[in-house]
């Protein structure tokens, strides 16, 4: 693409301050008032560009932002044809669904809370709890490698759906404990095999200690089985899950 | 942006942290604006997608299957004692453990030198994977296409929202 177009960062309601950081195709970040919004862009002119570099520019620039304003991340890789376009076609016809959100997000952000499993010590657990599994694999290791192939899947299915059962308790446990300081919960997908949960929260800002707390809790509780990965503050990537339209009547 | 990893247990508060602990937030959420307005950089949403067949699929019950068969039979009915613990926690840092394609696209997204922290994690198998499919991925990427079958719907589908009133 030879023309220049326009990245888009995310959309806050107003209050943000400049933004220091270089962004996407290093260049100077600016802020877009338009129907009651702020959009953060910066100017594209290539397709080409280095991956790496582009998600760690969005991510920062986001971040800088959160610091001093409510803002609503908008998904990695976005591109509008021009300054233009993002206020007819965004702010404009999304503007009041736009705005309310923003001011549901106001004073809240995200922190996501992952668990992982020790894989051997959780196999080993499996093993002992399902007769099933250890007499099957049992009878496995009698027979040769090449032998055996689909009992070998059948068994590693039985394995993999008693994880599940451990995987659906623990993250009930996770909930129990943090639900209810939080605004919202998200449970996300598990991206590894050994992963227990990954669960984004919202919290407002001022109970931020009470839910470090809960965290603490729940590392108490879970600790012996679990290793607990917490990430945060986060501007609420996972609570703009939000698809708009960019005609103004296509919502009403 | 911080975070923290509870070695065991302990789990104090948010510490800082590297894009290595929200690559797969920010690739995958937030607003999402309509296909024709849209140009996408480059092959994330396939990346992403990858990143759930593993956790389902025939390779993965041949893993599991194996590491269930490695498992020492002398362990199986002991109960947990220090000496075991300590052998489990020195057993997951080695290596052998097939991580989700994601974390193979996090390196060949980000190379050796990030701040990333789970590299030694990493299966050599899936990374070759996801690199070769980078690869071919980024080499078609093109213009200003209305492609965009955003990972929006795909993605977003498959994590369950609780939601408040508030």
């Amino acid at each position: 693409m030879s023309e220049p177009a326009v990245y888009v960062y995310g959309v806050a309601l107003a209050g943000c301050k400049g933004i220091s950081t270089r962004g996407v195709d290093a260049a100077r970040v600016r802020l877009l008032q338009h129907a009651g919004l702020t959009a953060l862009l910066s100017d594209v002119s290539t397709d080409q560009l280095a991956a790496a570099r582009e998600v760690r520019a969005h991510w920062r620039v986001l971040d800088e932002a959160s610091e001093s304003c409510t803002i609503l991340p908008v998904r990695f890789g976005t591109v509008m044809e021009s300054e233009d376009a993002v206020r007819e076609r965004l702010l404009e016809p999304n503007g009041e669904r736009l705005q309310g959100l923003l001011r549901e997000l106001d004073g809240r952000v995200q922190l996501v809370l992952k668990g992982e499993y020790d894989e051997p010590q959780l196999l080993r657990e499996v093993v002992r709890e399902s007769n099933t599994i250890s007499e099957l694999r049992d009878r496995l290791r009698e027979v040769p490698p090449e032998a055996g192939y689909y009992e070998r899947i059948r068994l590693g299915e039985l394995v993999a759906e008693h994880v599940g059962h451990r995987r659906a308790e623990d993250t009930r446990i996770a909930l129990e404990t943090l639900e209810p300081l939080s605004v919202a919960a998200r449970e996300d997908e598990i991206r590894q095999a050994d992963s227990a949960f990954n669960i984004a929260f919202l919290v407002d800002r001022d109970r931020l200690e009470a839910f470090n707390q809960g965290v603490r809790e729940l590392a108490a509780e879970l600790g012996d089985r679990i290793a607990l990965r917490y990430v945060g503050p986060l501007p609420p990537y996972s609570f703009a899950d939000v698809e708009l339209d960019t005609e103004a009547a296509a919502w009403a | 942006m911080s975070v923290a990893a509870s070695p065991r247990g302990y789990i104090d508060r948010p510490r800082p942290s590297g894009l290595a602990d929200v690559i797969d937030v920010i690739l995958d959420k937030g607003l999402v604006i309509d296909a024709y307005v849209r140009v996408s950089l480059i092959g994330i949403e396939i990346l992403t997608i990858d990143a759930r067949i593993v956790i389902a699929s025939v390779d993965t019950y041949l893993r599991f299957a194996e590491a269930v068969n490695r498992l020492d039979i002398a362990h199986d009915d002991t109960t947990h004692g220090l000496p075991e613990l300590m052998e489990s926690l020195t057993e997951s840092g080695s290596s052998g453990k097939t991580k989700g394609v994601l974390e193979g696209a996090k390196e060949s997204l980000f190379g050796g030198g990030d701040d990333d922290d789970d590299d030694d994690k990493q299966n050599s198998q899936s990374r070759s994977r996801s690199r070769s499919r980078a690869s071919s991925r980024s080499g078609s990427s093109s213009s200003r296409s209305s492609r965009s079958r955003s990972g929006g719907g795909s993605s977003s589908g498959s994590s369950r929202s609780r939601k408040k009133s508030s």
